[in-house]
Formats: structure tokens, sequence, C-alpha cells
């Protein structure tokens, strides 16, 4: 995999003057007045790396330096100190409806919209039409922006800004608005930059999308960066921080993960048929779940992975267990050497929604636990059938007399 | 068999498969025209004469400095043959001066929200403001050369090559000026009062509404030659309207290099302050 984005070393801080005068006559009659700010620090030593196709969340406090570090990746702010390489094209603006004028009509925004993304003139009019109609705004394509709810804008300016040809998309807080119905639109959208195979770096407050969505979570506090790595862990690691400032869930934190540890988790990877590292996929093609743990203490015996899925909301859809039936005993490594078990779906029977994984290790009689994670990992599914409902049931439809001998090979030979 | 049923939320393929993206050059370019034609029709809509405003406002002017000098001057002499052409010229090309770098004082500060929430090279602004100037310019200039030479008021030549190079030095320095403004006004507000009051004593220091002839000092004919303006607009008048107007290299006598000296350093330092300041933009607005 290549690097889309190389950040190492950044510093940025802030110069915010003590009492604002930015006129000439300030500056002659009080020469030596420059003296008279004081220096914010907004971002400490940051360095991370960002792969091709990857999709990054930042989270983090107001104030902690999220938008700063995206307006650093966009070339918006020059870092103080440190560097930021960066392979290939950036999109140019990190909120919707940048540029937007309310005196114009929506057509005329899209054009003065498009050219901020990078859009020609004739690009544009070839997709003017979808652009409108995917914002639903056909009837209002001459009407002044100023005319326009708050939602159709928000329709529109997204509309446009998906035509970005940009590899590399900087989005911050797109999800804050609109309705759920528009926030799912948003994510169809990053599933399909995902197939395509770009590159995503979002900001923003929404834990529930992070969790769902992004391969990895960076988590910034004060202009440092604190965490960085999986999203489960780092959202749980960034509610517990706020537990703490609220005093509101102390003792909980820890709430996500439990067990003796004599076998830890060390990765959770859900994978295509492929063996690439996927958090979208479609109904009805392959998904392992790949785990892989260590043995800490040498308890010699067999145990065994059990792996719960759930719908976002909490719905436990399934639950599974290597020592159920077909099942297969783990035999237990000599301690220190790492183990890997899989659990593998041909085809993928869960229809359009976000889910989640838990994976927990235990003795064969369930009554030890040795490592247990909840939420350690998310996926979205697509189905490009459009149907309803939470599982495809692979019936057969059939027409004719029943209960022959002749419908019933039929049904199970096609 | 199953049906397949489309999806409404469904993203809108792209016409052409995978993304393509043009040249930085070509999409910089394209930034520019589109802010440019935005700014022309957002000036204009809304009024109920629209760009005829643009055409009033000169012509206004024109009418009382014709008034004022002919019957109460009463010039004359070689050099204002045709004066009411030499007049008119004058004052459409003062217009877009004065306009060009007026609007672009404001078009770093003013795109505050663009600026710290997009990222593109900032002189586009500027480029896309002074473009805005230059198209009433034109509409105004063809105008005028479609009303005044059926009359007979146009003296063309081979000397009229000339004028489409002096209208590039006019953009040059137009633009120049415009960028030392333009990133300058971000820090220091009072920049454009300052620069106003400056246009009031360059109008009558750059020869806009009376001919040279009108100036008996030889020290003030050298110092106003030397204004690039007043050499812009009396070039204009010899290549356009009447060889009676001299070039103006031939009044600043030795000096004649000075004009084209000053557009060229204004221009370099206007791009060199504004390319120095540009990374300060997004924090300072």
């Amino acid at each position: 995999m290549t690097t889309a984005i190389r950040v190492d070393g950044i510093h940025k801080s802030f110069r915010i003057p003590l009492d604002r005068a930015a006129t000439l006559k300030y500056r002659f009659t009080h020469p030596r007045s420059s003296a008279r700010y004081r220096d914010f620090a907004a971002l400490h030593d940051i360095g991370f790396n960002v792969e091709a196709g990857e999709f990054v969340g930042i989270i983090g406090h107001n104030g902690s330096g999220k938008s700063t570090l995206l307006k650093i990746l966009s070339g918006i702010y020059q870092p103080d100190r440190g560097t930021v390489e960066v392979n290939g094209l950036v999109s140019p603006f990190l909120e919707l409806g940048v540029g937007f004028n309310p005196e114009l009509t929506a057509r005329e925004n899209v054009f003065l919209n498009g050219a901020i993304l990078g859009l020609t003139r004739r690009d544009l009019q070839k997709r003017i039409d979808e652009i409108i109609a995917f914002a639903e705004l056909e009837e209002f394509a001459q009407q002044k922006l100023k005319n326009f709810s708050s939602g159709m804008q928000v329709r529109l300016a997204f509309s446009v800004a998906i035509q970005a040809d940009a590899g590399i998309l900087l989005m911050d807080e797109v999800l804050a608005v609109g309705d759920a119905r528009f926030q799912e639109k948003c994510f169809d959208v990053f599933a399909r930059y995902k197939r395509e195979g770009r590159t995503i770096v979002l900001v923003t407050h929404d834990l529930g999308s992070v969790n769902l969505y992004c391969d990895r979570v960076l988590l910034l506090d004060h202009g440092r960066l604190v965490a960085d790595g999986l999203a489960a862990d780092v959202v749980a690691r960034y509610k517990r921080m706020v537990g703490a400032l609220s005093d509101a869930e102390v003792g909980e934190g820890e709430s996500n993960r439990w067990g003796s540890r004599e076998i830890e988790i060390t990765t959770v990877r859900l994978l295509d048929a492929n063996g690439a590292t996927h958090h979208t996929f479609m109904t009805g093609t392959t998904l392992i779940v790949e785990l892989e743990y260590v043995v800490h203490d040498d308890i010699a015996r067999d145990f065994a992975c059990v792996l719960t899925v759930q719908r976002s909301d909490g719905l436990v859809l399934a639950e599974a267990d290597s020592n159920g039936a077909g099942g297969l005993s783990i035999q237990c490594p000599a301690p220190g050497v790492p183990g890997k078990v899989r659990f593998t779906l041909d085809r993928l029977q869960l229809l359009e929604a976000s889910y989640l994984v838990s994976v927990g290790l235990r003795d064969r009689h369930r009554a030890r636990v040795y490592d247990h994670i909840e939420h350690v990992a998310s996926f979205r599914v697509l189905d490009s059938a459009g149907r309803g409902g939470l599982v495809a049931l692979e019936g057969v439809w059939s027409r004719g007399a029943p209960s022959t001998e002749e419908a019933s090979t039929m049904a199970s030979t096609s | 068999m199953q049906t397949t049923v489309v999806d409404a939320l469904e993203p809108p393929t792209r016409v052409g498969g995978a993304p393509k993206p043009r040249s930085p050059l070509r999409r910089h370019l394209n930034l520019t025209v589109e802010l440019a034609i935005t700014q022309f029709k957002l000036k204009y809509t809304g009024s109920v004469l629209g760009y005829l405003w643009s055409l009033f406002k000169p012509l206004m002017l024109f009418g009382i400095m014709y008034a004022v000098f002919v019957y109460l001057f009463k010039v004359g002499g070689t050099s204002t043959t045709n004066f009411g052409m030499q007049l008119l010229l004058g004052i459409v090309v003062w217009t877009f001066f004065a306009e060009s770098t007026g609007t672009a004082t404001g078009s770093i500060a003013s795109n505050g929200h663009l600026i710290r929430k997009a990222f593109f090279p900032r002189i586009i602004l500027v480029i896309a403001s002074s473009m805005t100037a230059l198209m009433t310019f034109f509409i105004n200039l063809l105008l005028i050369v479609a009303v005044a030479a059926p009359f007979g008021r146009l003296d063309l030549g081979a000397r009229s090559l000339v004028a489409p190079l002096v209208l590039i030095e006019l953009y040059a320095l137009a633009l120049g000026v415009s960028l030392l403004l333009a990133s300058l006004f971000v820090f220091y507000r009072d920049l454009g009062h300052l620069w106003e009051i400056f246009m009031q004593v360059l109008f009558y220091g750059s020869a806009v509404v009376f001919p040279f002839s009108l100036l008996h000092n030889h020290v003030l004919i050298t110092l106003v030659a030397i204004n690039p303006l007043a050499q812009i607009i009396e070039d204009l008048r010899h290549a356009l309207i009447t060889p009676d107007v001299p070039w103006a290299s031939t009044l600043a006598g030795s000096l004649y290099f000075v004009p084209l000296l000053i557009v060229a350093t204004t221009l370099i330092v206007g791009y060199r302050v504004f390319g120095r300041l540009t990374p300060r933009f997004a924090e300072s607005l």
C-alpha cells in the first residue's frame, strides 16, 4: 500500500492579540505593540501516516485541534514546524457549501461550487441534471439560494461535493448536518468512495459513525495525539476521557473489555474473500472475521472463541461459538506464541445496515473468560438489490401444485 | 430471480467512469473565469438598469468635465483635437483603474469564509476581481468605438497597433496595485480609505480630464508624463483618437522609461508582497 498522507512532527500555534487593532494609526502610535499577544499552541508534535484507501476518523473534544490539523493537511494553514507530505490530489474544501452565494440560483451555485472543486464548466454541464436530481431540487433549479431551506441548501451542497475528483477527501463535520436520511446518503457515498479506493479523513463528533465507518481513529487532546488505532479502542478511550472529565462514567470505562487476559486478543480484522481488510461488504459476498491472539500464561487447555453480531442499535442478531455444532477445538499454543482463528461466512446473508462485532475467548465450559472485547469491530453491509429487512432469506419461489416430488427436486437443484 | 429495485438513494454514477482530474492550471483558470463571471453577474442583478449603470457613471462625469473644460476654461490648442473623445477615453480608462483597484482591495478580506474553508491559490481571487472590472471596461470601450467610429471620431492608423500593448500595460498596473492593496488590506483596514484619498490626487495627476497643453510649467508636465496612468491614457489618445496628441514619451523626455519601470516594479513588488502574506490570510480573517 502506498502512503497517502505523511505527517511528521507538526507544531502549530496561533498568536492571539490581547487587544485587536488592525489599523495603521495603531501601528504608528504603538510601534512595539507586536509584543502584546499570547501564543496558543493548537497542535503539538503530531505525526502519523495515512495509507491510500484508508478511512480515518479524527475525534477529540472542542478545541483539541482537530479542525486545525485538517486545515494543515489541506494546505489552508502552514505548520510552524514539521512536514506534511501528500501523495495525490486533495479535495479543496472541508465543509459543504463553501462559496455558496444566496443571490445566485441553484444552478449558478453548482457551477461556482464545482469550479472551486476543480471541475470545469463543461464537466458540470454534463453532470448538472443528475446533481440537481440527486439533491431532489428539480423544480427549484432556477430559484435563488436565499429562498431555499437550510435542508435544501445542504442537499445541493452535498450533491456537488460528491462530484469531487480528488483521491484524498478531507471532511470537517460533514455529518453534523441534515436529517437521518441525509446521513445515510452521506455514508452510501462514503462506501462508494471506499470501493473506489479513495482516502478519507473525517473530523467528527459523531462517535457512532466513527465506530462504524473508520478503519482507524486518531484521538486528539489539547493539541496532542493521544491515541491512534482501531476505531473501537480509540472511541472507548475517548469515552473514558470524557467520562473522567464529567465524573459520570468513572469506573465503567473499562466495561467494553474484560477477562483474565491469560490469553489476549491482539487483532481483529474483517476480511473479504481475498484477505483484504474492509468495513463495507455486499450482501452475498464472503466475510471473514480473523482474530489474532497471544497466550501469556501456560494454561495448556483448549479454549473456545465466541463471536457476537449486533445491529448498530444493539439488537443481537447471532452468536457463533467455536465450540458449538460444527465447531473446532482450539489447542492452546505455548506461551508467547501468537495464534490465529478465522470465522468464515461464504455468503453474507445480512442486509443493508451497520453491524457491530464482539469477540470473546473463553474456556470450553464457558466458565472462565480470558479476554472479551465488546464492539471490537464494525462493518456496514450494502445490498445492491435494496431489499428490506435484516436477513436475505435464501429461499426459492416456485409455482404449481404443492408437495409433489418434482417441485422439491426442482427447488433443491436450482 | 430477483427484481432489481432502483434505490432512490443510490449516488449518481459518475459520467465517464473513474475520476480524471484536470490539470492544475486548467482548474485554476476555470475557477478564475467562473468567479469573475459570477461577480459580474452579481453586480448587476437586482437593479433594473443593470449594466447600464456602469455606463451612466462615466458618462455623467464626462458631461460635467466637458462642460467645465470646454465652456468654462475654453481649452484649445493643437492637442485638443476631438477633445470630447479624448475626455471620454480618459474617463473610461480611469473608471477601470479606480474600479478594479477599489474592488480588489477587499477581494481577500471579504472572502474570509472561502479562504478559511477551501484551498486554492489565493491570487485567483484578486485576478478574478480585476477581470470583472476588465469586462465592464471592454464593454464600455466597445460601445465608445461603436458609437464614435461612424461619426469619424476615431483616427486609426499604423500607430493604433500600439493600443493593445498599452492596454496590457494598464492591466499589469491595475493588477500590481490590486495585489499590494488586497494583501495589505487584510492586516491594515485603513488602507481602503487611504487609497481613496490617493485616488483623488491621482485623478488630477493623470491628465484624465484635461489636456497636457493646459499645463504650462515644464516640470509639471514631466511630473505628470512619468505617471504611468497618464502615460497610458495619453498614448491611447495618440493611438486611437488623434496624432495631434503626442506620445507620452516625447513629453517625458529623457525620463521616458520611468512609467514602464513603475508598472514593472509595482507588479513585481505586488506579487512578492502578496506571496509573502498569503500564508497568514487564513489565520487573520
